[in-house]
C-alpha cells in the first residue's frame, strides 16, 4: 500500500519476476533435494558402507547446494540452515559432535523421530562426508550414524519441501490485505535480490576466501568438503544456481551479468584442481584467485543490472555479524 | 576486507517524502547516546580496573569476588553499545580488541586436560603464556618476560591471524576471573580459585605472578580502548563528524546497525548458533555464565537507539529526537510496528533472562533434547527476526530520502562498496 502511492512517482523500468524465480528455480530445485535426499536415505538403508552411500550422497549434495543460497522462507523459518550442512567450522564443531556421539555409542542413531535433536554440526552434509571419507574404527555405529544422518537428511528436505507451496503463495500475493510477511511487491522481490547477493558473497568471502587466506598464510585446510574433494564443484554448482536465480528474477538488461557470470563459469571450469589445495603453492593459487576477481565482477554486475533497475538494495543477512 | 554492501540500505532513488523530522537533530541525539554508553563503559571499565588491582595486590576470595562483580557490570552498558558497531566502521574496525569470542582460552592459561590440544584451524591454541616467558609465533621468537599491554595486542592478538587467538578485551578478563567452566551443560559457572593469584606457596595453577601481569595488562588496556573510543564521540571526535558528515548516510547507519546486530549477530552467531550445536562453549560470556544478560542488553541497545532514549547507569537520563520520530513522519504505520517489534523483543529476553536468574542455567538451556530452553532462547531469535524485517521496512519509508546517499553511492559506484 505504501509502495502503491510512492510507485506512481517512479519511473521504475522493470517488474521482477517474483512467478518465474518461484517457478523455473525455486521450486524445482526444492523438489529436486527431497527427491534425492529420499533416494541417499533408502541407498544407505539397503546398504551403509561408504562405497554404497557415496554415489548418492554426490547426487543429494549437489542438489542441495543449488538451493543452498535460498535461505528465506521454510528452511529459515524451520531453523534448518545449519542442520542441512554447517560449514564453516572453525572450531570444528562437525568432528567433536561425531566423536561425542560414537564415544558414548549414543542410541539416539537408532530414534530417526529425535535424531534432530542432535547437535547441528552432526546431521547435514558436512557431518555425512565425514562419515563416508574418515575412517571410522566402530563400523557398526560408524554404519548407524550414517543412515541417521541420511535419513535425517530426507526428513528435513521434505519438511522444507513441503511448506514450499504455501510459502510461494505467500510471496505471489504480496501486498494483498493479510498478508503481513510480504506487505508489498518490493519485499518479495527484495527476498530474492538478498538471496542472490548474500550467495555471491558467501562464494566470495567463504569458499574462495576461506581457503585462499593471504599470500603469506593460505588455509587450505579450510576448504569446504575437500575430504571428498567437492570444493570447486560447489564454487561452479552455486554460480549455476544463482546465475538462474539473477536471469529468472528480472527482465532486466543482464548483458553484463551474464558476461561476468560466463567468464567466473570458465575460470572454475579450467581450474584443475577439485579441493582447491594449490591455494597454498604459489605458482598455481592465482589462478584461484582470479576466480574469486570475477566473482567479484559478478557481484558488480548484479548491482548494475538487478538492484539498481528495480530500485531494491539486499536486505539484512546471516553474514553480517562477526 | 568488510564487504559492506549488502548491509548499505539504500532502497527506492525515486521516492521523494518530504522530511518533516530534523535529521541533524536525530544524529546529535545518537552521537549523544553513544558518548554516554562509551562514557558508562569506561567508567564501570576504571572500576573494574580498581578491582583488578586490588586482586592483584590484595589476593583473597573477597577480592575476586569484587573483581567478577565489577566485570558484571561493566558489560552492562557495553552491550548496550553494540547497536553501534556495524553502522560505524570507526566502531567495527575497534571492537575486536576488546569484545572478540568465541577464544581459545588455552593461549592465555591453563585449561583442563578435556580442552584438547593445537586444531587444524589454531596452532596456538595451547600456548600457554602465562606459563612461558618465552615462545615461537608463526617463526618469530618472542619475549614474553614482561606481560605488558603492548606484548597483548601487538604480538599475541589474533596471533597466526586466527581470530580465535583473542588475548585481549572483556572475555580475556572473563577467563582470568572466572576460569573455564567445566560443569558441561550443568548450573555454575567457572570456579578458578582466588588462589590463581595468591603469592609464595599458597599460589595455585603456577605463575601466579605472571597470570597477575596478565589480568592487570588486559585489563588496563581495555580501559584505554575505551577511552579512545569515548574521545571518538566528542564534539570533534571521528566518530560524530564522520556520521554528521552526510546526513543521509548518518541515517541509514543507525538502521544498518539495528538490523545487523538483531539478526546476523545476535539471533544467528550468537543465540541460534549455540542452540543448534547444543554447546555450552557456543555462549558469548561461556566462563561467567552470563551470556543472557548479553543478549538482553543488545535487545535493550536497539531498542533505545530507535527510541533515542538512554538511561545511563547513574539513572539520569539522555534523550532527544529520535529516528523513531522520522519513520513515524514518512510512515505512522511502520512506526507503530517497529515500537511493537522491538518491545516484543525485550519481552521474549525477559522470559530468558527471568529463567536465568531463577536458577535455569543458560548452559542447561543448551542442553540437547532441553525443549523449554530451546524455546526460551529461540523466542528471542525470532522476536529478532521479527523486529530485522520492520527494521528493512523503516528503510524502506525512509528510503530515497533519508537513505538516498548511501543507496547512490553503492548504486552509482559499485566498486566502491567492496572498499
Amino acid at each position: 500500500m505504501r509502495l502503491a502511492l510512492i510507485l506512481p512517482f517512479c519511473a521504475l523500468p522493470a517488474f521482477a519476476d517474483v512467478d518465474r524465480a518461484l517457478d523455473t528455480h525455486i521450486l524445482p530445485a526444492q523438489t529436486e533435494l527431497a527427491d534425492t535426499t529420499q533416494a541417499l536415505a533408502d541407498t544407505a538403508q539397503a546398504d551403509c558402507t561408504p562405497q554404497a552411500v557415496r554415489p548418492a550422497f554426490h547426487i543429494a549434495y549437489d542438489a542441495w547446494i543449488s538451493i543452498s543460497h535460498i535461505q528465506f522462507g521454510p528452511l529459515e523459518d524451520q531453523a534448518l540452515t545449519l542442520p542441512m550442512s554447517f560449514w564453516p567450522d572453525p572450531k570444528d564443531s562437525t568432528g567433536k559432535a561425531l566423536a561425542r556421539l560414537t564415544a558414548a555409542r549414543d542410541p539416539i542413531v537408532d530414534d530417526p523421530d529425535n535424531f534432530d535433536d542432535v547437535s547441528a554440526a552432526a546431521q547435514g552434509f558436512t557431518a555425512l562426508e565425514r562419515m563416508l571419507y574418515d575412517p571410522q574404527p566402530d563400523a557398526d555405529y560408524a554404519c548407524r550414524l550414517t543412515q541417521a544422518i541420511a535419513t535425517g537428511l530426507a526428513r528435513k528436505s521434505e519438511a522444507i519441501t513441503h511448506d514450499w507451496p504455501a510459502f510461494a503463495d505467500l510471496m505471489r500475493s504480496a501486498g494483498t490485505d493479510g498478508n503481513t510477511r510480504f506487505q508489498d511487491e518490493d519485499e518479495a522481490r527484495r527476498a530474492l535480490y538478498t538471496a542472490l547477493s548474500t550467495g555471491l558473497q558467501f562464494l566470495h568471502d567463504q569458499r574462495l576466501g576461506r581457503p585462499l587466506g593471504t599470500f603469506d598464510r593460505p588455509r587450505p585446510r579450510r576448504a569446504e568438503a575437500r575430504r571428498s574433494e567437492r570444493t570447486l564443484r560447489h564454487i561452479q554448482l552455486q554460480l549455476a544456481a544463482l546465475e538462474t536465480l539473477a536471469t529468472a528474477m528480472t527482465d532486466t538488461d543482464l548483458t553484463q551479468t551474464r558476461t561476468a557470470f560466463a567468464e567466473a563459469r570458465q575460470r572454475a571450469k579450467t581450474l584443475d584442481d577439485p579441493a582447491l589445495q594449490d591455494v597454498a603453492d604459489p605458482a598455481r593459487r592465482f589462478k584461484v584467485e582470479v576466480l574469486q576477481q570475477a566473482v567479484r565482477a559478478v557481484q558488480v554486475a548484479m548491482i548494475n543490472e538487478i538492484g539498481t533497475p528495480l530500485g531494491i538494495s539486499a536486505g539484512f543477512n546471516s553474514l553480517d555479524g562477526d | 576486507m568488510t564487504f559492506k554492501f549488502t548491509t548499505a540500505v539504500g532502497t527506492l532513488l525515486c521516492a521523494a517524502a518530504p522530511a518533516f523530522a530534523d535529521k541533524a537533530a536525530v544524529l546529535d541525539n545518537y552521537a549523544d547516546i553513544a558518548l554516554a554508553k562509551y562514557t558508562d563503559s569506561l567508567t564501570t571499565g576504571q572500576s573494574l580496573l580498581a578491582a583488578v588491582n586490588n586482586l592483584t595486590e590484595n589476593p583473597s576470595a573477597e577480592a575476586l569476588q569484587a573483581a567478577k562483580d565489577a566485570w558484571l557490570a561493566a558489560r552492562v552498558p557495553y552491550q548496550q553499545t553494540e547497536v553501534y558497531r556495524f553502522g560505524n566502521a570507526i566502531v567495527d574496525d575497534w571492537e575486536g580488541k576488546v569484545n572478540a569470542w568465541p577464544l581459545d582460552e588455552g593461549l592465555i592459561d591453563y585449561v583442563d586436560g578435556t580442552y584438547g590440544g593445537a586444531t587444524d584451524e589454531n596452532e596456538y591454541a595451547v600456548l600457554n603464556v602465562v606459563a612461558n616467558p618465552s615462545f615461537t609465533l608463526s617463526g618469530n621468537t618472542i619475549d614474553a618476560s614482561d606481560i605488558t599491554p603492548a606484548l597483548l595486542e601487538g604480538s599475541l592478538h589474533e596471533a597466526d591471524g586466527v581470530e580465535s587467538n583473542v588475548a585481549t578485551g572483556y572475555h580475556a578478563v572473563e577467563f582470568l576471573l572466572w576460569g573455564q567452566d567445566l560443569n558441561g551443560h550443568g548450573a555454575g559457572a567457572g570456579n578458578r580459585p582466588w588462589t590463581d593469584y595468591a603469592s609464595g606457596d599458597a599460589c595455585t595453577g603456577g605463575n601466579c605472578d605472571r597470570r597477575a601481569d596478565y589480568l592487570t595488562a588486559a585489563t588496563a588496556l581495555l580501559v584505554s580502548d575505551l577511552e579512545w573510543m569515548v574521545a571518538q564521540w566528542q564534539d570533534d571526535g571521528d566518530a560524530r563528524t564522520q556520521l554528521s558528515a552526510d546526513e543521509n548516510a548518518g541515517i541509514s547507519a543507525i538502521l544498518t546497525g539495528m538490523g545487523s546486530l538483531s539478526y546476523g549477530e545476535t539471533a544467528g552467531e550468537r543465540m541460534r548458533l549455540g542452540v543448534m550445536l547444543n554447546d555450552p562453549e557456543e555462549e558469548h560470556s561461556c566462563f561467567a555464565d552470563n551470556t543472557y544478560n548479553d543478549h538482553f542488553y543488545n535487545a535493550v541497545g536497539i531498542r533505545n537507539v530507535y527510541l533515542g532514549s538512554y538511561t545511563r547507569v547513574d539513572g539520569s537520563i539522555v534523550s532527544g529526537e529520535s529516528l523513531a520520530s522520522l519513520v513515524a513522519a514518512a510512515d505512522a504505520g511502520v512506526d507503530a510496528e517497529m515500537r511493537a517489534k522491538l518491545d516484543a523483543t525485550i519481552l521474549k529476553m525477559l522470559d530468558m533472562k527471568i529463567a536465568a536468574e531463577a536458577g535455569f542455567a543458560y548452559d542447561s538451556m543448551l542442553e540437547r533434547g532441553n525443549a523449554a530452553g530451546e524455546a526460551l532462547i529461540m523466542g528471542g531469535v525470532d522476536a529478532l527476526i521479527d523486529q530485522t524485517r520492520s527494521i528493512e521496512r523503516a528503510v524502506v519509508a525512509l528510503g530515497g530520502n533519508a537513505i538516498e546517499i548511501e543507496g547512490s553511492d553503492s548504486l552509482d559506484d559499485p566498486e566502491a562498496v567492496f572498499q
